[in-house]
Parts: structure tokens; C-alpha cells; sequence
């Protein structure tokens, strides 16, 4: 049976990305032409969960007179929040205590008073957790998938990925021409926890000497060896792309230092070097491949960390376009029933995912895929 | 607060910690209680911040989903484990739908990769444990320490320890951060021999803006501890963290704050280590002051001289 949604609210799931505008656009053009009415909740469900923060009630109408002045490549709509989660909201109890609360059942309540139908979420992997445990309570939602590192399965690419990509080739460019002018090699570490695309994309694009993905173990002796081979007298500097959640064989990582009696007394269930499992800790990659090239190469090795300059800026041409098409294919989910699922890009069509389906599916670089084999064809090396 | 009028109450445990150093005089036990009423972004006991038990995966001890993969099918939480295709097969945790996971759960992973942070025990149980080591009291001259977490968000439980301890003979302290009502506070500071309590910051928007609350409530409570309580000494101490306390301002501040009080027997400084943060990993948690780095070993050395100076003693290397 077709739903009778009237009105939908939009948000952004945590962290920046150029150009959600765009998708903002596209969903409020498409539902203005169904006759709904859109509102945005400011700062992920904040404006909703929080209405007294703010001076116009925490939503902001999304009508055409708004639409209009939006900046298609911007991110300034609506305002994101550190968290999107509702089950634990920080706050400070009437005992003056801090504590988490679970304040879904507020969330609920309050979108049912705003009369809202259904929210569509611009969400990344943690945020479509949430909206799936959201939907078990009874929400309605549409979610778009947004990943810098395109890391969600089901849609071949992610809202995000291009502007992303566009800059990091932008910014390997710039330490490429470093390198050269210094005769070093440069290890530049990028976005990419638990998926290498934007490391194996980038790498290629600016023919790097070699890119080090969280798929493949790597094994600092042989990469030494291929740069050992590659970097001479007559081409004197080199380029290695690593992603931030990179991997590395037993041989490359020191063995764990006992635990000392006070660290134990400091902090009683520490185990093994300090940062041992942090992979948040961003710089800890390159930094690792740098020290350890530094005894293997005859160049001085440098680590540089591109990191967060990746989420800001302006949307990329590709990326104002996928936006503006997932916004109205979120819509067009609504409108054809086809509540709780995620919008994904299956060349050429635009496809709707349930949430279930969609939960924890990782889109990881496959160890042989084209992409691979095309930097290997380049003679980059890979460690495959 | 419900007053809990049990001789043997139960309480949130994380852990028992024996042989410690560095929580009060001579070798002690320290029994680690679960939940904190502040959220300092420097905690290197994450796993003691809320209130319930949590559960901890280690990576390195799992098998592989291929090797396993226990965790991958019921009765575990549908979703809270999954694989990505990669450089192994290691189970990962989707922290958001692995919520409902229990002790009972987590004890059917074979290799331990799965567990659980705290328990409950009663106060009998924990004093069990505790009064093993009191031959190691005696000729040290130590005993125990209830810690957290905040051990005084649990004051009954707390208590009890502390009051069975001393019933036995043994040495008693708390630490805490002192930010809870001053009832939970008068109830405990009765069955203690040492208070170690913090002073974070002593501004109270700074505290407010590193620990989640002003200082207004704990600096209240100190005052009213030290006053109340003439016989329990207290020892005041800063996790030292530079960019956020370890100046001169702030440890002035303190001095002036004890300066009234004599049964304040020392200003302790605890350089910040980052010890604790491959458990946020353990917890699928984010550890928020990655950037910042231990006290240069001269800061540290210069702002002790401060505090020595003012309790009248040589500069002492610590």
C-alpha cells in the first residue's frame, strides 16, 4: 500500500561533507513537486531533540524561497552534530551528574508533535545503525549513503567520495612536486579505515610509487625492497599512498611491551603498548611506514598527514550531481513505499536497499579487482 | 537516593587491582567501582565511565570468523558482529547493536576475545578478596583504596567496604573527584583514613569545558569534607596535562584553596599518560585528546618545586 507521507524532515548524520546541499536540494525540489511539505532538522536530531537551543525551534523550513539561495556545493544548511545517536544522549542529570540517556522515546514523540511523516538521513556506516535501530522503534526514514571514503557496500559510489578524491589527487600532486624538489620520499597517509578506494584511486591518478590499503597486510621489508629498485640516483624521491587504517605483517610491528606496575595501578586493564589498537589515531600509519623505510632506503623518508583537509571545501561537479539525485530518489523511495531502506547506485539504475540488508556490509577494495590490477599494470606497487 | 539499609550491599565492581603503589601509602589493593558522574577527555579508564556493564573485545585474541565465527549467529544480537572482506577474517563489533550483550554471551567465545567490563559483588565478597594480601598492609603499611569510576556515586556500597576493612584493621582510602551530592560524601568520609581528591581545574568554565560540569558542587564538598572530617587527611591531586592545567595559575589556585586546611597533608601531580587509550578501542569508543602529549619532565619538575615550597619542604625528586 502506498504511504501518505505530507511531510518529511531532513538531517545530516555526524561529521562534514562538501556539497550536502545539493542532496538537501534535490529532496526538497522533488517533495515540492509532490506537494509535501520539508522542513530541516538542524545539527542531526538536535533541532528536535533540543527545540529550546534554538532561537527559530531547532527546524528550518525548507521551502522554495530557501531552496533558491542554497549553495549546491556547500554544507551550511542545516548544521551537523558530533553524534546522531538519540539512545545516548549526554547530559547532565538534576544531581548535577553527567550521564547518557537513552532519548529515542523524546526523539519519537517529538517528530510525531512536528506532524513529520518521515526523516531522510544523510547518514555514514555508524548513522545507518542507528536509523536501523531508530526504524525498530517505529521511525520512518530513507537513508543516503555519505562516505569521504566510500566504504558503504550496495552503492557503487557514496556521496562524498569525489570532491574527497578530487582533492587528496589535488593534494599528492603538491607532495609529489615536494618530494622531487627535495629529493625525499614522501609517505602521505589519507581517509580510509577499513576501505583503501581513496588511497588505491588517488595513488593511481598521481602515479604514486606505491599505495598501502587496510585490505592488503603490509609488509614494510618488501615495499622497502620494490623502493629500494625503483628510487635511484637518477630519480631521486618517491610517493607512497597509505590509508589510514592501514595493516602490517607480524614482522613490521614491534612485539607488545609488558605492562608496568604503575601503569597497571594508573589505569588497571591497560594492556600492550599505549596506542597498540587506536586506529583513530590519525598520522599513526604513515608515521609508522616512514620510521621503518627510514633503516631500508638510502632517502630521507617523510610522513605527511592529509586527514581531515579532505571534508572541507566545495563539492566537486560528480558529487553536486549525485547529490541532487539522491535527495529526489529519497523522495521517490517515500513516495513509492518504499520506507526503511538506503538509496544506492547500481549502474545505471538507482536502487532502494532495506537498512537490514545494508547493516554492516563494508564496500572493501576486492584483492583482485580491476582497480588493482590497473595499478599493478602501472607498476605501483601494492604488496598483492 | 534510596538509602540502602543492607550490612551487605551489592555493588558495580570493574575490577580488583593488588600490589598498587601509587593510590595511597605503602602496597595496596585497589578495587576499581564502575561509573563517573564527570566525562574528563583525558580518562585513561574508559571502561569505568558508565554505570553498566560493557562489553570489551579485544581483536588480537579473536580467531576468525573462518577459525570461529560463534559470534557471527545466535544467540548473539543479530548484527552487533560482522566481517568485512580484507586482510582477515577477524570479527568486528557494530558497538551500536552490540548493546544487549551479556556476561552470559560474551562467555562463549572460546579465546576470551569477548568479555565483559564490571560485575556485580557484594561487599563482603570484594573485602574476601581484599584482605588476602593483609600481611603485605602490615609490613608496608598499607591497605586498601576504593577508586573508580566514582566510588562515591556508590556511597552505600562504598561504605561497607571501607567499613569491613576497618573492622579487620586495614588502612583505608578513597579516591574520587568529589562531584556528587555532599550525603553520598558524609556517608563514606565516615569509614576513611585517607582521601585522595582531585582538582582538575580550578576555573570553573574550564572544568566545565574538559570534564562536563563547573567546579562549584566538588570545591564545596572538599571544603566541607576538610572541615567536617578534621581526622581523615586528605591528599588534593592534578592529572597534569599541558594546554590544560600545568601552569603556575592553576597550582597557585590549589595551594591557595587547601592552605586553610591542615589535615591536607600534600598537593600531588600526576603527569598525564596516555595508558589507557587502546582501551577506547576495546570499547569502540573515540579517544578524544589524542593530540595532546605527557608534561616536559622540567614543567613537571618546576611546578613540584612550587608545591614544595609551599609546604615548607626541599624539593624532592618523585
Amino acid at each position: 500500500m502506498k504511504n501518505v507521507t505530507k511531510k518529511i524532515a531532513i538531517n545530516i548524520g555526524a561529521g562534514y561533507t562538501p556539497g550536502v546541499n545539493s542532496i538537501i536540494m534535490g529532496a526538497a525540489l522533488a517533495a515540492q513537486k509532490l506537494g509535501w511539505e520539508v522542513v530541516g532538522i538542524q545539527d542531526g536530531f538536535e533541532g528536535l531533540l533540543f527545540p529550546d537551543r534554538y532561537s527559530d525551534g531547532g527546524l528550518i523550513n525548507l521551502g522554495p524561497e530557501v531552496i533558491e539561495r542554497l549553495n549546491p556545493a556547500g554544507s551550511d544548511a542545516l548544521g551537523t552534530s558530533a553524534s546522531i545517536d538519540p539512545f545516548h544522549v549526554r547530559t547532565e542529570n538534576e544531581l548535577g551528574m553527567i550521564e547518557e540517556m537513552d532519548m529515542s522515546g523524546t526523539l519519537l514523540k517529538n517528530i510525531q508533535d512536528e506532524k513529520i511523516d518521515a526523516v531522510i538521513s544523510i547518514v555514514m556506516g555508524r548513522g545507518l545503525s542507528i536509523l536501523y535501530k531508530l526504524n525498530q522503534k517505529g521511525l520512518n526514514s530513507v537513508c543516503i549513503p555519505r562516505s569521504v571514503e566510500n566504504d558503504m557496500a550496495y552503492t557503487a559510489v557514496s556521496f562524498g567520495f569525489n570532491t574527497a578524491l578530487s582533492f587528496t589527487i589535488d593534494m599528492l600532486d603538491r607532495a609529489r612536486q615536494a618530494a622531487q624538489s627535495a629529493k625525499k620520499i614522501f609517505v602521505v597517509e589519507v581517509l580510509g579505515e577499513q576501505a583503501g578506494w581513496l588511497a588505491l584511486q588517488s595513488g593511481i591518478a598521481v602515479m604514486a610509487d606505491a599505495v598501502v590499503i587496510p585490505e592488503l597486510k603490509c609488509d614494510i621489508k618488501k615495499l622497502g625492497g620494490f623502493l629500494n629498485r625503483k628510487i635511484t640516483t637518477g630519480r631521486p624521491y618517491g610517493l607512497v599512498v597509505v590509508a589510514e587504517g592501514a595493516r602490517f605483517s607480524e614482522e613490521t610491528l614491534s612485539t607488545s611491551t609488558p605492562v608496568s606496575s604503575l601503569k597497571k595501578s594508573l589505569s588497571p586493564l591497560a594492556t600492550g603498548d599505549e596506542d597498540s589498537y587506536v586506529i583513530h589515531r590519525s598520522g599513526k600509519a604513515s608515521e609508522l611506514i616512514a620510521t621503518n623505510l627510514q633503516q631500508l632506503v638510502p632517502f630521507e623518508v617523510q610522513p605527511l598527514v592529509l586527514n581531515q583537509w579532505v571534508r572541507g571545501g566545495s563539492a566537486t561537479a560528480v558529487d553536486r550531481q549525485i547529490g541532487l539525485c539522491y535527495g529526489a530518489a529519497a523522495v521517490r523511495a517515500l513516495d513509492e513505499g518504499n520506507d526503511n531502506t538506503i538509496v544506492a547506485f547500481v549502474p545505471p539504475e538507482i536502487t532502494f536497499i532495506p537498512l537490514a540488508d545494508a547493516l554492516n556490509k563494508v564496500r572493501t577494495v576486492p584483492a583482485h579487482s580491476e582497480f588493482m590490477k590497473v595499478a599493478q599494470t602501472l607498476g605501483i606497487y601494492t604488496g598483492a | 537516593m534510596k538509602e540502602n539499609n543492607s550490612t551487605n550491599p551489592t555493588g558495580r565492581v570493574l575490577n580488583i587491582q593488588g600490589y598498587c603503589s601509587d593510590d595511597g601509602p605503602g602496597l595496596r589493593t585497589t578495587v576499581f567501582l564502575k561509573g563517573c558522574s564527570l566525562r574528563c577527555k583525558w580518562c585513561s579508564n574508559p571502561e569505568s565511565i558508565h554505570p553498566k556493564p560493557e562489553l570489551n573485545y579485544d581483536a588480537k585474541l579473536c580467531k576468525g570468523a573462518a577459525a570461529c565465527g560463534l559470534c557471527l549467529k545466535a544467540p548473539f544480537p543479530k548484527g552487533a558482529f560482522y566481517t568485512v572482506e580484507g586482510a582477515d577474517d577477524k570479527v568486528l563489533v557494530n558497538w551500536d547493536l552490540a548493546g544487549e550483550c551479556t556476561e552470559e554471551l560474551t562467555s562463549l567465545c572460546p579465546t576470551d576475545a569477548l568479555s565483559m567490563f564490571g560485575k556485580l559483588m557484594t561487599a563482603e565478597e570484594v573485602i574476601a578478596q581484599v584482605e588476602k594480601d593483609t600481611s603485605f598492609y602490615r609490613n608496608t603499611g598499607g591497605g586498601v583504596t576504593i577508586s573508580g569510576g566514582e566510588c562515591l556515586l556508590q556511597p552505600d556500597f562504598t561504605a561497607a567496604i571501607l567499613r569491613l576493612a576497618h573492622e579487620r584493621g586495614i588502612h583505608t582510602a578513597i579516591e574520587t573527584a568529589g562531584n556528587v551530592p555532599w550525603e553520598f560524601m558524609e556517608k563514606v568520609l565516615q569509614h576513611v583514613d585517607l582521601m585522595l581528591h582531585d582538582n582538575k581545574l580550578m576555573n570553573p568554565e574550564r572544568h566545565k569545558k574538559w570534564t562536563g560540569v563547573d567546579n562549584k558542587r566538588l570545591l564545596e564538598n572538599f571544603k566541607k569534607a576538610y572541615e567536617t572530617f578534621p581526622h581523615v587527611e586528605f591528599i588534593t591531586r592534578t592529572p597534569l596535562i599541558p594546554g590544560i592545567n600545568a601552569d603556575e595559575e592553576h597550582i597557585r589556585a590549589v595551594l591557595e584553596f587547601i592552605k586553610p586546611y591542615k589535615n591536607v597533608i600534600d598537593y600531588e601531580l600526576l603527569p598525564y599518560h596516555r595508558y589507557g587509550t587502546g582501551k577506547y578501542e576495546f570499547l569502540g569508543k573515540i579517544y578524544e585528546l589524542k593530540d595532546f602529549n605527557p608534561p616536559a619532565p622540567e614543567l613537571l619538575a618546576h611546578l613540584r618545586g612550587i608545591i614544595d615550597e609551599a609546604f615548607g619542604r626541599k624539593t624532592q625528586e618523585k
